[in-house]
């Protein structure tokens, strides 16, 4: 018998939040990707504005993680949840922004040349984001098999990376690459790189919340 | 390093009359540490607590069994001086109880008790007892008012200065702060940390966020039983046992 229905009650919304604020990432990765693809300045420049968004949702996050620790003292378990919460939305907060970066590369991009294929670009996209809401997911079921399932995958994204460096290498070696174009595309291509570095962590934080360590897979 | 222990308890077995209330408990107490026994009512920690000092001697029908070695000796022998034990493990109960006299007296009696006459020696031992407890500047100049005068945090300030009076090695405390507020409970906490470097202290709470304060290593116990000895910070940020998790984030009382 729990004497701490409200407790739990807080702690299952706070999830929820967590929750809520892996879409609006991933769902800003996604479409940030997209109007860099499709040339979409409107798209790229919705997705910057949204990212104002992700930040609120991070300080409300902060906020309510600072309400549950004065007030309900928590302790083993529970302070293990709200203190990776704290160290999970920070992680969520900087993936929005590299959404938001991507999207800013199609505004700068936009009198460039991009007919150049780089379908590890999308592949990309896709692990990234499949790594963000599997790490979520990890977390709410306390799956600690589907964190380290996720920290492997980083793997693949990290052999997207090299493949579309070595692609756009080779284009620029032919001339088959405009210039700016091949630059737009290695920055988009580092900042999905760096999305996947982020949800490791974020798997990172799910272990330390199951078992109480905290081991650094990702180098500084 | 190995740490040195201020009591080694083994297979300690208690009961009141035909109720068991404690079963087969085993844990050495570290020297110069703060253990906190915590555990919901009836779990057995105060029984625990008074096994130390053999104050449960004086409740009738109570037998133990096993052995509380203290300096190497069982405190169970038969022949063991319980009186001296009682100075060297002090004690300090939930409700403050100063004797009805003066501020001075309270903390003299002990030493006088034990054949101390002369004044100057008296005065030293007094007021040493009052600086160790963080109570000298309060009631200096008024030693000769009486105890009973002071507030609750001051009197049970002075139970400790009463014990420390003893030159103990050990003090026991039963939930020192639960009848005192937050500034009382707060002081009494600091004195701990202070305390802690000349004595051994181990202290009964029903306050987790005390024991997660104040003390160095905690022993969780249910129905008599130990369940979980360990860190402090341990216990309350990766408890083993899944009892000692529910009772810590309070998911069973």
């Amino acid at each position: 018998m729990t004497y701490r229905n409200q407790f739990d009650k807080e702690l299952e919304e706070l999830k929820l939040s967590l929750i809520h604020m892996g879409d609006m990432v991933i769902d800003n990765i996604n479409e940030g990707f997209r109007s860099f693809l499709s040339l979409d300045i409107a798209l790229a420049q919705s997705i910057i504005e949204k990212d104002k968004l992700v930040n609120e949702q991070e300080y409300k996050i902060e906020k309510e993680c600072m309400r549950i620790i004065l007030r309900e003292q928590p302790v083993a378990k529970d302070l293990r949840l709200i203190t990776a919460v704290l160290k999970m939305i920070t992680d969520l907060e900087r993936i929005g922004d590299h959404a938001a970066d991507i999207s800013k590369m199609t505004i700068f991009m936009e009198n460039t040349h991009h007919h150049f294929e780089a379908k590890q670009a999308g592949l990309i996209t896709q692990a990234c984001s499949k790594m963000i809401s599997q790490s979520l997911e990890s977390f709410v079921n306390n799956d600690i098999e589907l964190a380290f399932e996720v920290i492997r995958e980083d793997d693949i994204v990290d052999n997207y990376f090299d493949e579309i460096k070595k692609s756009v290498a080779d284009a620029i070696r032919s001339s088959t690459i405009d210039a700016d174009y091949a630059l737009y595309l290695m920055m988009v291509a580092k900042y999905l790189e760096r999305i996947g570095d982020h949800a490791v962590n974020i798997a990172e934080w799910v272990i330390f919340s199951i078992t109480g360590e905290h081991k650094r897979l990702n180098p500084i | 390093m190995k740490t040195e222990n201020a009591f080694q308890i083994k297979q300690l077995n208690l009961h009141y009359g035909a109720k068991q209330a404690l079963f087969d408990i085993a844990m050495d107490i570290p020297k110069n540490q703060v253990t906190a026994l915590i555990g919901p009512s009836g779990c057995g920690k105060s029984t625990l607590l008074r096994s130390l000092n053999r104050m449960n001697d004086l409740i009738e029908n109570c037998r133990v069994e096993g052995s509380v070695k203290y300096e190497d000796y069982d405190i169970y022998d038969q022949y063991y001086d319980v009186i001296n034990l009682r100075t060297k493990v002090g004690m300090v109960f939930q409700k403050p109880n100063p004797f009805p006299m003066s501020i001075f007296d309270n903390i003299a009696y002990g030493p006088r008790c034990q054949g101390i006459k002369d004044k100057k020696v008296l005065n030293e031992i007094v007021r040493k007892a009052l600086v160790n407890s963080a109570l000298y500047d309060e009631v200096k100049d008024r030693l000769k008012e009486a105890a009973t005068s002071l507030s609750g945090g001051q009197q049970q300030r002075l139970c400790i200065a009463r014990a420390i009076a003893m030159s103990p090695d050990v003090i026991l405390m039963d939930e020192p702060t639960s009848a005192l507020d937050p500034i009382a409970t707060a002081k009494i906490e600091e004195l701990i940390q202070e305390l802690k470097k000349d004595f051994t202290i181990v202290i009964v709470t029903h306050n987790m966020q005390q024991a997660a304060r104040i003390s160095d290593n905690t022993a969780f116990f249910l129905m008599g039983e130990l369940v979980e000895y360990d860190n402090t910070d341990l216990i309350f940020s990766q408890p083993r046992k899944k009892q000692t998790e529910d009772y810590i984030t309070g998911r069973f009382g």
